[in-house]
């Protein structure tokens, strides 16, 4: 108490490290989730920031269309948008081709009242991106008044972007895939049979293994979502940039380098 | 400076951080204006705690609105603040190379301190990774900060260049 009274300045900041440590470490070990104060926090920094970021997104538009080709832009982000949607036709279609025919076999069978499982995509804006952060983390303009859950899955017209890690009406936080350690099931675009396991590495890609240790996969293979675990199929993960044999694990090892510019971003699609 | 001067200015900084800022990025960098603050702040002003307090508070604010857990960030913040607290006993404040050097050490330190934090998070992303990105950024905020200081030194130290004054 002695020593408290002495060095109040250090208690004081000593308080308020440990304070802030506890916040930490409950935000790690019971989740987040929305809660009233947050979800009113970031709906209002969306609002008010969303205002300024559109502001200063329109104004960077109008200089840089003096520079370049407006028309270009807007072209090139309607085909960013197209691109989204014929990606969740590609994954939809695969799953009809491949499975229909066995399901359908299965739902006669069984008697089995077979309903085809969809997905829909809401298309959003990135409305706030801290470009000085490295983690990546960004808000988009739509949130649970669009059907967006926590988990859901978020998509460019390239590939798999990442998840919602927290949703408000309005808004919704989307945390990169790359960012995360969870492990994912892929497999192979050019031959479907080769499966495997890749999850993020320390360098901003994906690292991981096949399951088969006599798999065919090369350099420059496209890895897609095998729709096996929280992703659904047929999602590009990324394109494969090495391949080495593990004589001690007696596995293939792959890294993979990401299908989607993280950075230059400016729309992406969720999965509903 | 009064306190709520300096809190008017450290909102203002968060609000722009992540929206009106992305305006003048280069190479989708942008400077880390809040970074900046907490560091000038506790720089130039020894006996107010400027960027221990605001730099906690709004490095928690900014991780409710930019980050996927609450806390490192702040936490990150108010070591850097104290750090930079520590710095300017040995570091000549009237001196704007003193003030360079000071905020690199800070700057990178914060980028330390921020990926070990999210490393208990599962983040499996590496030092080298966060260094590249950040480079850029650093070099950023250090121009944003030299700028930054070139206008606050005359009001934290009136006729600073001359050696004289008392």
């Amino acid at each position: 108490m002695k020593w408290i009274k002495k060095h109040k300045l250090i208690s004081s900041i000593l308080l308020l490290l440990i304070i802030l440590v506890l916040i930490f470490v409950i935000s790690i070990t019971a989740g987040k989730g929305s809660n009233p104060f947050t979800s009113a926090l970031n709906g209002g920094n969306s609002s008010v920031s969303g205002v300024l970021s559109s502001f200063g997104g329109n104004l960077r538009d109008g200089i840089e269309g003096f520079i370049s080709n407006k028309d270009l832009k807007s072209r090139i982000d309607k085909l960013e948008e197209e691109k989204a949607d014929l990606e969740r036709q590609l994954a939809e279609a695969k799953l009809e081709a491949g499975q229909l025919q066995q399901l359908s076999e299965l739902s006669g069978l069984l008697n089995y009242d077979y309903t085809k499982e969809q997905f829909n995509v809401v298309s959003c804006d990135i409305s706030l991106r801290d470009n000085s952060s490295w983690t990546g983390v960004f808000t988009i303009d739509r949130g649970e008044e669009a059907g967006i859950r926590e988990e859901s899955v978020v998509i460019s017209g390239v590939g798999l972007v990442g998840k919602v890690c927290e949703v408000g009406k309005g808004w919704a936080k989307v945390r990169p895939i790359i960012s995360e350690n969870n492990k994912m099931s892929f497999k192979l675009i050019r031959d479907e049979a080769q499966l495997g396991i890749v999850s993020g590495n320390s360098k901003g890609g994906f690292e991981g293994y096949m399951f088969d240790p006599e798999s065919s996969v090369a350099e420059s293979d496209i890895v897609v979502t095998s729709g096996m675990g929280a992703y659904p199929e047929g999602l590009e993960i990324g394109k494969v940039t090495s391949v080495t044999y593990n004589s001690d694990r007696l596995i293939k090892e792959i890294v993979v380098e990401p299908a989607v510019n993280f950075i230059s971003l400016r729309k992406v699609a969720v999965i509903i | 400076m009064k306190y709520w001067k300096a809190g008017l200015i450290f909102l203002v900084a968060f609000l722009i951080q992540g929206s009106i800022l992305n305006m003048i990025s280069i190479g989708q960098s942008t400077p880390n204006v809040l970074l900046c603050l907490v560091v000038i702040f506790s720089f130039l002003y020894d006996k107010e705690m400027y960027g221990i307090l605001f730099g906690a508070f709004f490095g928690l604010l900014y991780d409710v609105c930019y980050n996927y857990v609450y806390g490192p960030t702040a936490i990150a913040f108010l070591l850097v603040a104290v750090l930079v607290m520590l710095l300017r006993y040995y570091a000549n404040i009237e001196n704007t190379v003193s003030m360079a050097v000071v905020s690199l050490i800070s700057f990178v330190t914060y980028y330390v301190l921020s990926w070990g934090l999210m490393k208990f998070t599962g983040n499996p992303v590496g030092l080298g990774y966060v260094m590249t990105k950040a480079t850029p950024v650093i070099i950023m905020s250090m121009i944003v900060i030299i700028i930054m200081y070139k206008l606050m030194i005359k009001d934290v130290v009136k006729y600073h260049k001359d050696r004289y004054f008392r």
